[in-house]
C-alpha cells in the first residue's frame, strides 16, 4: 500500500479535495467515538454534575469514588466475575466445539453428512426470537442447572457454534491431506491427526474463533438475563448494568450507571484493540463461507 | 457414527479397499462430532418442535390448556401485533435506507488511501463490538431530554432553546429518529467492512484506465465501483434486511417499546408476551409462540420477495 501511495502524484486541487475528505472522515470518527468518550468520561464526573447536563463531556472534577461504588455497593464485582466466566466459558467450549466438528465435516465421508450439514445452516436461518429461550429456560430448572452460569455458557456455546463450524471447516479444507496421510502412514489415529496436526495448523481461525466467541460470552444479554431473574449473585455485566437502569429511582444513580457502563465497555475495547484484524477478519472470512 | 455398517454393506468394488483405509477412525469422528451434534438438538432443534407444540395452546408457564384455533383468531384481531409488525417495518425501512448508504460512502472514502485510514477504519468498526444492551443504555443517556448531552450540545449550538428540549425518548414524533440513530452508529462498520473488503479486490487497473478516459470521482463510483461491488452489496443487503427484522435487543433497553407502543418492533411485543416482566401481567406463552411462527415467517417472506427482486435485477442488468 505504501508503495502504491508514493508512486501516485496529486495535483494542488487533488491534495486539497483530499484534505478535505481527511477532515470528514476525522469528523465522522469524532462522531462514532462519541457516545464511548461521553459515558467513560462521564463515569468520572460527580452526580451532581451528570444530573444538571450540559455540553461539557469532561468532568469538571474528576472522582473515583464512582467505581468504588459501582465496585462494592452495585455488586459489579460479582457481575465483572460472572462476565468473566461466562465469556472465558463460551470460548473455550466454542474452541473445542467447533475446531473437533470442523475438522470432521471436512476431513470424513459419512452417510446422512450433507443432512446433518444442511441442519446446520437451516437453523442459521430460522429465527423465531426469544421464544426459544423459554424451552431451555424449563430445561435448565428440570436439569437444575438453573444455580449455576452453566446452563447460560452451554446455551450460549450452542447458539453460536454453527458460524465457528463454518470457519473451521472451510480452514480445514484449506489444510493439505498430503499432511493427514502422512501422519496416517506413521501411526496416527483420526484423534492423533486432529491433536497433533490440524489443530496446531488452525491456530488463525482458531484465534478469530476465540475471539468472536469472547465478545459473544461477554455481550449475551437477553439470555442471561432471563436465566438469572431470580438469582442476583449469578447476572453479568450487561444485566447488572441494565437492571440498575430499571431500578427505579429514576435518574438517582446515573454516576454509578456510568461506571458500570464503563466497566462493561473497557474490558472488551481493550479487546478489540489488541486483536481488531481477528474480528474484522473472522467477519469477512465468515461472510465468504457462511 | 454408523459409519462401519454402511461400508460393510456396500458392494465390493476396487476402490473399497483403498476407502477403508482412509475411512478408519469413524467411531472418534464420531465421538467428535457428538459434541456439535448434541448442542444442536438441544440448543435448535428442541425449542423449534417446542414453540409447535405450544402453538395451540394457552401457557403461562404452569398450566397449559388446549384451546384449539383461539390463538390464531385472537392473532388476526390482534391490533397490537399488527401495528408492531407496522412498526418492524418502519423501523427496518428508516435503518436500511440510513445505513447501508452511509456504510457505502465510509468505505469508498477509506478506500481512497487516505493517511489513517486503517485507523478510521477500526474507530468505524469499534460500535459493533459493544453489547447491543450496552450501547441502548449510552443512548439513553445521550437522548435523556432534561440532562443529555445531545440536548446540552444542540442548545450550546443555539440550535434548540434550553426552555423546550427535544424528548428524544418520550416525544412520538422524534423516538424513531432516536432508535434509528443508535441502531446505525452500533450496525453500520459491520457493513462497511463487508465493502472495504469487496472494494479491495477490485483491481487497480480499472480506475487506473478510467482516471485516463477522464472520469471524474461520480462517476468512478456509479459506473465502477458500484456495478464490480453488486454481488457483495446483494449480500450485504440481505444481511442487513433480516439483521435490521431482527433487532430488539438494544430497542428495548432504549425505549422499551415506548412511548406507549411507537417503537414496539414485533420480536419486542413478543418478549414481553413470553417473559412477561410488567408486573400483574402474566406470561402468554401458546401465543406467542404462534406470533413467533408468524414473525419468522414475516422475516421469511421478505428475504425470499428480497432475493427475487435482486435476481430481477440482475436479469436487467
Amino acid at each position: 500500500m505504501a508503495k502504491n501511495e508514493s508512486r501516485i502524484v496529486y495535483s494542488p486541487t487533488q491534495k486539497a479535495i483530499r484534505a478535505v475528505l481527511w477532515v470528514v472522515l476525522a469528523f465522522f470518527a469524532f462522531l462514532v467515538i462519541f457516545p464511548v468518550l461521553y459515558i467513560v468520561l462521564g463515569s468520572f464526573k460527580e452526580n451532581a454534575e451528570l444530573l444538571r447536563g450540559g455540553s461539557n463531556i469532561f468532568p469538571s472534577q474528576w472522582v473515583v469514588k464512582n467505581y468504588t461504588d459501582a465496585w462494592e455497593q452495585a455488586n459489579f464485582a460479582v457481575y465483572t466475575k460472572n462476565s468473566i466466566l461466562l465469556s472465558l466459558g463460551v470460548m473455550v467450549g466454542s474452541l473445542i466445539v467447533s475446531s473437533m466438528a470442523g475438522y470432521v465435516f471436512s476431513r470424513k465421508t459419512f452417510p446422512g453428512k450433507e443432512l446433518i450439514y444442511s441442519i446446520f445452516v437451516m437453523f442459521m436461518f430460522i429465527n423465531v426470537g426469544s421464544v426459544s429461550l423459554r424451552p431451555l429456560y424449563e430445561l435448565a430448572i428440570q436439569m437444575k442447572m438453573n444455580k449455576s452460569l452453566w446452563a447460560v455458557i452451554l446455551f450460549s456455546i450452542g447458539g453460536g457454534q454453527a458460524t465457528y463450524i463454518f470457519l473451521c471447516r472451510g480452514y480445514v479444507n484449506s489444510v493439505p491431506r498430503e499432511l493427514d496421510e502422512a501422519a496416517r502412514i506413521d501411526g496416527c489415529g483420526f484423534f492423533r491427526i486432529y491433536w497433533n496436526i490440524i489443530l496446531p495448523m488452525l491456530k488463525p481461525v482458531m484465534a478469530t474463533i476465540a475471539i468472536l466467541s469472547f465478545r459473544q460470552g461477554w455481550n449475551e444479554y437477553i439470555m442471561p438475563m432471563v436465566f438469572t431473574m431470580t438469582n442476583p449473585n449469578l447476572r453479568p455485566l450487561t444485566v447488572g448494568v441494565n437492571l440498575l437502569k430499571n431500578a427505579g429511582d429514576g435518574a438517582a444513580a446515573w454516576n454509578i450507571m456510568f461506571a458500570g457502563a464503563t466497566i462493561a465497555i473497557i474490558p472488551i475495547l481493550i479487546v478489540f484493540c489488541c486483536f481488531s484484524r481477528f474480528f474484522m477478519g473472522g467477519l469477512t472470512a465468515g461472510a465468504v463461507k457462511g | 457414527m454408523s459409519t462401519k455398517v454402511t461400508y460393510t454393506d456396500r458392494p465390493a468394488r476396487p476402490r473399497d479397499k483403498k476407502m477403508r483405509l482412509k475411512e478408519s477412525g469413524g467411531v472418534s469422528a464420531g465421538l467428535m462430532l457428538l459434541p456439535s451434534i448434541i448442542f444442536l438438538c438441544i440448543c435448535s432443534v428442541y425449542p423449534f418442535i417446542w414453540i409447535f407444540r405450544y402453538i395451540c395452546y394457552n401457557y403461562n408457564g404452569f398450566k397449559a390448556t388446549y384451546t384449539g384455533v383461539r390463538n390464531f383468531t385472537r392473532m388476526w384481531g390482534d391490533a397490537k401485533f399488527w401495528n408492531s409488525v407496522v412498526t418492524t417495518f418502519e423501523y427496518a425501512g428508516l435503518k436500511l435506507i440510513f445505513i447501508i448508504p452511509l456504510a457505502l460512502i465510509m468505505a469508498v472514502l477509506l478506500n481512497q488511501k487516505l493517511k489513517g485510514s486503517s485507523l478510521f477504519r477500526g474507530v468505524y468498526f469499534m460500535p459493533t463490538v459493544i453489547s447491543s444492551s450496552i450501547s441502548g443504555m449510552i443512548f439513553t443517556f445521550i437522548f435523556a431530554t432534561g440532562n443529555g448531552v445531545l440536548n446540552g450540545v444542540l442548545t450550546s449550538l443555539g440550535i434548540i432553546s434550553p426552555q423546550a428540549p427535544i424528548g428524544w425518548l418520550t416525544d412520538v414524533g422524534v423516538v424513531m429518529a432516536a432508535v434509528t440513530i443508535m441502531s446505525v452508529w452500533g450496525g453500520f462498520g459491520n457493513y462497511m467492512l463487508y465493502f472495504v473488503t469487496g472494494m479491495t479486490s477490485i483491481s487497480e487497473d480499472v480506475y487506473e484506465s478510467s482516471r485516463i478516459d477522464g472520469a471524474n470521482a461520480f462517476q468512478t463510483f456509479f459506473r465502477i465501483t458500484l456495478p464490480m461491488l453488486a454481488p457483495v452489496l446483494k449480500v450485504v443487503l440481505m444481511l442487513a434486511i433480516t439483521g435490521a427484522f431482527k433487532d430488539y435487543e438494544a430497542i428495548m433497553v432504549l425505549t422499551d417499546g415506548g412511548p406507549g407502543t411507537r417503537t414496539n418492533v414485533m420480536f419486542l411485543y413478543i418478549y414481553k408476551l413470553i417473559f412477561a416482566n410488567e408486573a400483574g401481567s402474566q406470561a402468554q406463552i401458546g401465543y406467542g409462540a404462534l406470533l413467533s411462527v408468524a414473525a419468522a415467517i414475516i422475516v421469511g417472506g421478505v428475504t425470499i420477495i428480497y432475493n427475487l427482486v435482486a435476481r430481477k435485477l440482475d436479469d436487467v442488468v
